[in-house]
């Protein structure tokens, strides 16, 4: 569904991502993992535009285009079909939780406001939060707060749902909460970018993992054949030091 | 020292009279600066080649030299070059019946747009960037994710730097007498010249800023909370 080709990214002369080719099929949990500064997040913040590669192919579904030059026109196409959710959530600080979902429905794509209620309602039952349409999010706890942002994501019903680090600034128990919202939306089929240092998520929810160190892909496999007989070894390097840390 | 009650009094309500010219020359200026400021902001955030060094120079500009000069300078060549302008594209025009108002108006609005560009665009970038790359990611065209998310928040926290603009706007204009605009200041000085109670004009003209100066900063607190009921509780009350 998505393919990119020789993907590149500098900033300031430094090359973040060094050619990497990535595909993404329907149906898909795509677990990205590596170190700091090896580009992963980046990598997924070109995916959708909000950094602009250097250089670098996307097929995604019937759209063919060259990231460098893409126009404003196909990055809109490509935004309205994916949906990205933040590490530091990002909610609208000037909406409420019903209207920061129905926020893309109707300003980002027409949808009339009473459908798009109804459906930024059943979004947020399904992340649990039925009973906070209405709070700000300076009222909601930072678990609340990525609930909202997955509701977000998912009301728009995209083709692909990136995910940048998005229990990494939340503390440890509502890690918890916010793995099993991904862990359902996995099991009904929802295609899935995701980086995160979570092992256990990787282990038991992807499909595939994707190893990146210093702007390039080391490793590609399934969790099984990776966790348990890891090719590189720097990975295997990666691998015993987050273990060692007791995850 | 004597001090006339009378004139005193009588004098207040004929300054009032002054009050329309005054209050409609803040919000003509704030109505006519503001568009402009806000473009001037954009303008440097978005860093448009050529433009935002030209803006940021007319800032310094305006912003770094006294008004009176700026009123004195303009209003010394500013009809000079419209009747210039004027004969030479056969335009009938007779620069001395043009209301000053206009020319007021015109000096305001240079040196108030210079100073809001500098109000706005330190409000813009006290919103996080993470809300416009999360609107852009929701769907959002630029314009939408200005108009919808970013701005809102930017204006809320515009709001007492917007609301200290106004209040010097209005001060500012009591200069437009140099123009021979009848504001407050000129009916009040115009009345003292009679019999030379300065003093007790004086007394008036300033109630009657303190007075307008308190209202717009009540109106602008209230706006304030009215529109903040999202914001997280401030550190100190």
């Amino acid at each position: 569904m998505m393919n990119i080709r020789n993907l590149h990214k500098s900033f300031h002369r430094h090359e973040v991502i060094r050619g990497v080719d990535l595909s993404v099929h329907r149906g898909d949990v795509v677990v990205i993992l590596g170190p700091s500064g090896s580009g992963k997040t980046t990598l997924l913040r070109t995916l959708n535009f909000l950094e602009r590669a250097d250089e670098g192919e996307m097929e995604f579904g019937q759209l063919k285009l060259r990231m460098p030059r893409a126009t404003a026109k196909e990055i809109a196409e490509v935004r309205k079909r994916t949906g990205f959710v933040f590490q530091n959530y990002n909610l609208f600080n000037n909406k409420t939780a019903l209207e920061n979902v129905t926020e893309g429905l109707v300003a980002g794509r027409g949808i009339p406001v009473a459908n798009a209620v109804d459906i930024a309602r059943r979004a947020l039952g399904k992340v649990g939060l039925s009973d906070r349409l209405d709070y700000y999010p300076s009222r909601l706890s930072g678990g609340q707060q990525q609930r909202v942002g997955i509701a977000r994501a998912i009301a728009t019903d995209p083709d692909v749902i990136l995910f940048d680090e998005p229990t990494s600034a939340l503390d440890p128990e509502l890690v918890g909460e916010i793995l099993a919202i991904m862990r359902n939306l996995a099991a009904e089929g929802t295609t899935m970018v995701v980086v995160t240092h979570e092992l256990s998520f990787a282990r038991e929810v992807a499909n595939r993992i994707v190893f990146m160190d210093g702007g390039l892909i080391l490793e590609e496999g399934s969790p099984a054949d990776f966790f348990a007989s890891p090719k590189e070894e720097r990975t295997r390097q990666f691998l015993r030091r987050l273990d060692s840390v007791g995850r | 020292m004597n001090f006339n009650l009378d004139f005193f009094v009588r004098t207040f309500f004929l300054a009032l009279a002054g009050l329309p010219v005054t209050v409609g020359l803040t919000a003509c200026t704030l109505a006519l600066a503001a568009p402009c400021a806000l473009a001037f902001a954009l303008v440097r955030m978005y860093r448009v080649r050529f433009f935002d060094k030209a803006v940021a120079l007319y800032v310094t500009f305006l912003r770094g030299t006294p008004i009176v000069l700026q009123i004195l300078i303009i209003y010394s060549i500013l009809p000079s070059a419209l009747n210039a302008v004027a004969l030479r594209s056969g335009w009938k025009l007779d620069v001395f019946a043009v209301n000053p108002f206009w020319y007021a108006l015109f000096v305001f609005t240079l040196n108030t747009s210079a100073i809001l560009s500098e109000v706005f665009r330190s409000a813009i970038l006290t919103v996080d960037r993470g809300q416009l790359e999360a609107a852009l990611a929701a769907g959002l065209s630029h314009f939408h994710a200005w108009k919808r998310i970013v701005l809102p928040q930017a204006f809320l926290v515009a709001l007492p730097n917007l609301s200290n603009a106004t209040v010097n706007l209005i001060k500012s204009t009591s200069l437009a007498f140099m123009m021979t605009v009848r504001d407050v200041t000129a009916i009040a000085k115009i009345e003292a010249s009679y019999g030379y109670n300065y003093i007790e004009a004086y007394l008036d003209i300033f109630i009657v800023y303190a007075l307008l100066g308190f209202a717009v900063q009540w109106a602008f607190s209230a706006f304030e909370r009215r529109l903040g009921s999202w914001r997280k509780k401030a550190l100190f009350r």
